[in-house]
């Protein structure tokens, strides 16, 4: 069983849809309601857009990147996530071709980039780390020059419509805000319509509105149906973003998966906060049942649940014990707790 | 080879130069402003080295009566030269400002004028025109010393004359050296300095690594680069030439030597400029490693004053900076036209072009380790 994610021809809505290798499914739209009918690919390979196998960079004494293998699927937001040293930008960088792999393997859509990646140029964009433009170029220019160097060319008009640059398209780049700067980037990433958007640590040094913004400009890629490959060391980033997330950790990928799954095999439980809880047996009641709870005070009662599921579990054995409350509250673990569970320290103070 | 791509970046690279007053004023008004200065300091003063040789056929009680008073004067440092020397060549050979030839048969003339009042001899005082506060002072000297020998001996007849002679065949000036001198000058600073933004800006900001990863290959990316530099040398060429015809009356000839000159230069200058960027990766240290580099031949490679003016050592030193056979190429081939100087400095020129713009493109990586 394979999910795949499909646009909808009328809406622009990307959907989510599991199918078997060459099953043809019909489907309707969540959002317009429009139904039609999708084809899962017969080849599961094609469905995927990178994929790096045992991956290895030494400098000397030191193991960068170490035996890393991963595949990123078509259309989708792929996470790397990881703190300062950890081998994230040497990993993207050997996937990019800019830097040589000690050993291993990187294939673009389908191409081994030792042999294929002039192929691929085309169809590929990246927005490197810490990235400034030309500065005496303005934000048109910027967008055109890069557009110049391609084959197949984007509407550079709707690049600027798209990622809100109509009022700065004529400021001299160096002139424009470090937000703007990285929005300028992002767009630089579109001006071949690429299929794949390798963007590396975009929000690094953004006030918290201008990394909404790029976030937003990520989000959007993603509606277009464009696989996105984010560098990151940003937990909420990962979690607002990413489908897919991989963390590194030591040049190594210690997790791999969805959110949900990180958060299900890693976290430490959510957290069920019932509040206006008068009676004094409840959290006796839950133990019984073998509930992790205790009191907060001032009525209120905290209950570690593994699974979200078992959140109704909960409110059904209180409802049995006659327990009344007035509202509850649920605390979901996050990537940071998953990044504490794998390697015992916080992602700050990872950072090498 | 996509020339499309290659004419696009040439005209972006023109733009974004255009924007920028400092590398405008840098590339244009600081050449022009230093041509205007410098000539006009010297147009008409002179220099502190009063070095003169000559070259005695007569060997005669005058003649080393002569030689006598002008060692007296304390202002003239005579060298000796042996008269089976050919003078021209040898001050060709010796690159030799001031040169002074006492011809066969002077004492004879003299003796025979307190008979024959028709009877005079000239003395011929060769001198190179490029080094006009030098040669002007000796000369100067000389006449003063003739003068009172005629008054003496005739109470003011010109019995003793000094037949002055360029040892090139039109008469220069400093503006003359000067010109061709800033113009490789400015080609240098803005080849080796454009290369080094190219090479170590660009990497840290990250532009490499993103074309790195577009369609435009290494090989269109420097060609577009080295057109743009072009374009700025011929510019540069171009104003130095019409201020100094039109301020200072600079006779030029553009010729096929001196195009090839600008032409080899830049490439030379840019081979240098990658060669630092590629070992100096920090923006600021490898602004430093040109200056190290460009300034010293600045001084040393016969910009702004003659390597006459120069200790031999230095002199020494000179012939192994590439932008002192720039220099030279120039002056012969757009001014004083000496096609045989010409020919040898824009030929050394090339080599030293083919051998650093080979290195450096050999050398520059876009990829990193």
């Amino acid at each position: 069983m394979v999910t795949m994610r499909f646009k909808c021809p009328s809406c622009g809505e990307i959907a989510s849809f599991s199918g078997g290798p060459g099953e043809e499914l019909v489907v309707t739209c969540p959002s317009c309601m429009l139904s039609g009918k999708i084809r899962f690919p017969e080849d599961q390979e094609a469905s995927y857009a990178i994929e790096v196998s045992h991956l290895k960079k030494v400098y000397g004494d030191l193991i960068a990147v170490n035996d890393i293998s991963f595949k990123v699927r078509k259309g989708e937001v792929f996470a790397f996530l990881g703190p300062n040293g950890a081998g994230k930008t040497t990993t993207v960088e050997i996937i990019e071709s800019i830097r040589e792999p000690t050993a291993g393997t990187v294939t673009l859509l389908g191409e081994d980039t030792r042999t294929g990646f002039n192929k691929v140029k085309e169809r590929i964009s990246i927005l490197p780390q810490e990235f400034h433009s030309f500065e005496r170029f303005t934000v048109r220019e910027t967008l055109e020059y890069f557009s110049y160097l391609y084959q197949k060319r984007a509407d550079i008009e709707g690049i600027i419509a798209a990622m809100d640059l109509e009022s700065h398209e004529k400021m001299l780049y160096r002139t424009l805000s470090g937000g703007l700067k990285q929005r300028v980037g992002v767009a630089l990433s579109l001006v071949n319509d690429p299929d794949i958007v390798f963007l590396d640590e975009p929000t690094t040094g953004l006030d918290p509105k201008a990394r909404r913004e790029v976030w937003q400009v990520i989000a959007n890629l993603r509606a277009q149906g464009k696989t996105v490959f984010l560098t990151t060391h940003y937990m909420e980033e990962a979690e607002f973003l990413a489908d897919h997330i991989a963390i590194i950790h030591k040049g190594r990928i210690i997790a791999e998966g969805s959110l949900d799954h990180l958060i299900t095999k890693y976290g430490q439980g959510s957290v069920l906060r019932i509040q206006g809880c008068t009676s004094p047996d409840a959290i006796a009641i839950l133990k019984e049942q073998g509930y992790d709870a205790h009191s907060e005070g001032n009525g209120s009662l905290a209950v570690t649940i593994t699974y979200k599921d078992r959140v109704l579990d909960v409110l059904s054995t209180l409802r049995h014990a006659a327990v009344d409350y007035e509202s509850i509250e649920i605390r979901r673990s996050n990537l940071e707790e998953v990044f504490l569970t794998l390697t015992g320290a916080k992602l700050l103070e990872a950072e090498a | 080879m996509n020339l499309r791509i290659v004419g696009m970046d040439v005209f972006f690279s023109i733009k974004s130069w255009w924007r920028s007053r400092g590398t405008v004023f840098w590339s244009l008004l600081f050449p022009i402003m230093l041509i205007l200065i410098f000539g006009a300091i010297f147009s008409g003063t002179g220099s502190s080295s009063y070095s003169v040789y000559v070259q005695d056929h007569d060997h005669s009680t005058m003649s080393s009566q002569l030689l006598d008073i002008m060692n007296k004067t304390g202002v003239l440092k005579i060298t000796m030269v042996n008269d089976s020397e050919n003078a021209t060549a040898y001050i060709k050979a010796n690159n030799i400002g001031c040169f002074l030839v006492i011809p066969e048969g002077y004492e004879r003339s003299i003796n025979q004028s307190f008979i024959n009042p028709a009877s005079r001899v000239n003395l011929t005082f060769y001198y190179d025109p490029t080094e006009t506060g030098t040669t002007e002072v000796v000369r100067s000297v000389i006449s003063n010393i003739l003068q009172t020998m005629n008054m003496r001996l005739s109470q003011g007849r010109s019995i003793v004359g000094l037949s002055a002679q360029s040892t090139i065949t039109e008469k220069f000036n400093y503006i003359d050296f000067f010109v061709p001198g800033m113009i490789g000058f400015t080609i240098m600073q803005q080849a080796i300095y454009g290369s080094i933004e190219r090479n170590t800006k660009y990497r840290k900001d990250g532009i490499l690594r993103k074309l790195l990863t577009t369609p435009i290959t290494r090989s269109e990316w420097i060609l577009a680069k080295m057109l743009f530099m072009l374009f700025l040398s011929f510019l540069t060429t171009t104003i130095a030439i019409l201020v100094g015809v039109l301020v200072w009356g600079l006779k030029v000839n553009i010729t096929p030597l001196m195009i090839l000159t600008v032409v080899s230069s830049s490439f030379l200058f840019s081979g240098i400029g990658m060669i630092i960027g590629r070992f100096v990766k920090e923006e600021e240290t490898a602004d430093m490693a040109a200056g190290a580099i460009s300034f010293p031949m600045m001084f040393l490679a016969g910009t702004f004053f003659p390597l006459a003016l120069m200790p031999a050592f230095l002199q020494t030193v000179a012939q192994v900076l590439p932008l002192y056979y720039v220099n030279e190429a120039l002056r012969n081939s757009m001014i004083y036209m000496n096609q045989t100087l010409a020919i040898t400095n824009a030929a050394i020129v090339l080599v030293f072009a083919v051998v650093f713009f080979v290195a450096g493109v050999v050398l520059t990586k876009w990829r990193e380790d």
